[in-house]
């Protein structure tokens, strides 16, 4: 056991070795689209965080000022609850609640996050509409919560959904394209490497079936070969997505507060979770591309 | 140890390599095939280790129709049959020490075995301090014991040689004949595909001759003719 697993390990690096331009194309390949797909899922995570305050159909909000007493929240409480044609329901997000949202939907300005604190944040009146309520109508119902006291601002889900969630799908279906084409490049380029390392290798591989070698002991080198090429390929990309988001992050808190990029930093950890699932599509490729070729060329 | 039964082959509708082929080998027999280029001879070695499969027909080795064998069972076949060919097929970037370990290390042998058995075999194909030498350091010769020795060094039951002698001149081919035949005496089974007169009528082994794939002769202790 132990020999043939130093025997496939040598031959796994000899073959490194032997080509090592393709073998460096098909990593930077897949590095590269690996990449692709890695800030894909950033940027629309990061879309998700500025929508995150919109999330469970809520369609209005009505935010007041900090300080509002009881009774002036009553006072719109029931302004609200007057409207039971138009209004499903609505939710009250206290102060606390209100940091919390904003820990997302302004990660990339940290100054302006540690001014913020229970006494000063604006709260907030989430609205859902009844099923066919024309958007139109709660315009209509915005000039009279506008007017009631403490109330400094009303926005509207449709205003900001309609811009984010265009730009989310621009963005999420071109860098989606793009990761999946040079994919589909890096997984032909590994199949290509694994392919030429086994015509390199025909008369090796001649001998060593004449000799009584299985077809997987002559597989599993090159189809190592490969999944090294994927994971390898994952691991520089991880690199990459650690360096963009750092950068990233450092330049959008350079922005000035208010830019409308703050939600676009992605902070909770889930960076990480990208580089794993990155790290999973690498050496998946590297499979798929070393495993096809290795069954299919391996009658030399 | 091999039996052909009505074996036939042919590699299109003009191109008949054997034609109702039959016979029995037994244990440590050394045959010689012979006949004209295109006779089959090679396709006959060939199909022995199951690099070609018979349209009709069956061919036994060592007890099992290896004609419907499952792929998986081929390796385990193949360990038992050596291998010689007429261009060596030696592995030209390593040495001859590891050219033979390679016949070792790809079933699986444990490093210690290895280092015990190539010795033996290269001081018995007469290599014995040439270990270190690569095949274009070699003579053809030379580089035809190598092959010898990888195709032996598993102790394999039977060993199927394709024109061994063809790249060699007369002096040198003798030599190579003197070990096969010393191979054949362990109890190996010796089955060898040739061109070389000389060294059939000298050795006066058993003949098989082909003729575009039909058998035409099968004769104990014959000559070339």
């Amino acid at each position: 056991m132990l020999s043939r697993l130093r025997y496939t390990f040598r031959e796994t690096f000899d073959s490194f070795r032997r080509n090592a331009t393709l073998t460096l194309a098909a990593i930077i390949t897949a590095a590269i689209s690996l990449l692709g797909v890695g800030l894909t899922l950033l940027s629309q995570k990061g879309f998700d965080n500025l929508l995150s305050k919109w999330e469970g159909g809520v369609e209005m909000i009505i935010f007041v000022n900090a300080g509002a007493t009881e009774d002036q929240l009553g006072v719109i409480e029931t302004a609200l609850g007057n409207a039971p044609t138009f209004i499903d329901s609505f939710s009250y997000c206290d102060a606390q609640c209100s940091l919390d949202e904003a820990q997302v939907v302004l990660a990339g300005e940290p100054g302006v996050l540690e001014l913020l604190n229970e006494t000063n944040i604006p709260t907030q009146f989430k609205v859902i509409p009844t099923e066919g309520t024309d958007v139109d109508f709660l315009r209509l119902l915005e000039g009279e919560f506008i007017t009631l006291p403490n109330v400094f601002d009303v926005q509207f889900a449709e205003d900001q959904i309609s811009l984010i969630g265009q730009l989310q799908n621009f963005f999420g279906f071109r860098l989606l394209l793009l990761s999946i084409f040079l994919l589909l490049a890096a997984v032909l380029l590994i199949w290509n490497t694994i392919r030429t390392a086994i015509f390199a290798r025909r008369r090796e591989i001649e001998v060593m079936k004449l000799v009584g070698a299985t077809d997987w002991f002559i597989r599993i080198p090159f189809m190592l070969e490969g999944l090294l090429h994927g994971i390898i390929g994952g691991v520089l990309a991880s690199g990459g997505l650690w360096a963009w988001n750092t950068q990233w992050t450092n330049g959008v808190g350079e922005f000035p507060p208010g830019s409308g990029f703050a939600a676009l930093v992605v902070t909770d950890g889930y960076d990480k979770t990208v580089m794993l699932i990155m790290l999973a599509i690498g050496a998946l490729a590297g499979a798929i591309g070393s495993g096809i070729a290795a069954s299919r060329f391996l009658d030399v | 140890m091999i039996r052909l039964e009505n074996v036939t082959k042919s590699y299109s509708a003009e191109v008949i390599a054997l034609r109702d082929a039959g016979f029995d080998i037994a244990k440590g027999e050394f045959v010689f095939l012979v006949g004209p280029s295109g006779s089959g001879k090679s396709t006959l070695l060939r199909m022995l280790n199951r690099q070609e499969r018979p349209e009709r027909g069956a061919v036994w080795v060592a007890g099992r129709n290896i004609v419907d064998m499952p792929p998986g069972r081929v390796p385990h076949l193949r360990r038992n049959i050596g291998n010689i060919f007429q261009d060596y097929k030696l592995l030209l970037e390593k040495t001859v020490f590891e050219n033979v370990a390679f016949a070792q290390e790809v079933i699986g042998r444990p490093k210690h075995v290895i280092k015990q058995q190539v010795p033996a075999v290269l001081e018995l194909v007469g290599l014995a301090g040439k270990e270190d030498r690569l095949p274009h350091q070699l003579s053809g010769g030379e580089q035809q014991r190598v092959s010898i020795a990888r195709a032996f060094v598993n102790r394999p039951l039977i060993l199927l040689a394709d024109e061994p002698t063809g790249n060699l001149d007369p002096a040198t081919g003798e030599g190579i004949m003197r070990l096969l035949d010393r191979i054949n005496k362990t109890g190996t089974t010796v089955v060898m595909a040739t061109h070389d007169q000389r060294i059939v009528n000298t050795m006066r082994k058993r003949v098989i001759q082909l003729d575009r794939g039909v058998i035409v002769r099968d004769q104990a202790r014959g000559v070339y003719e």
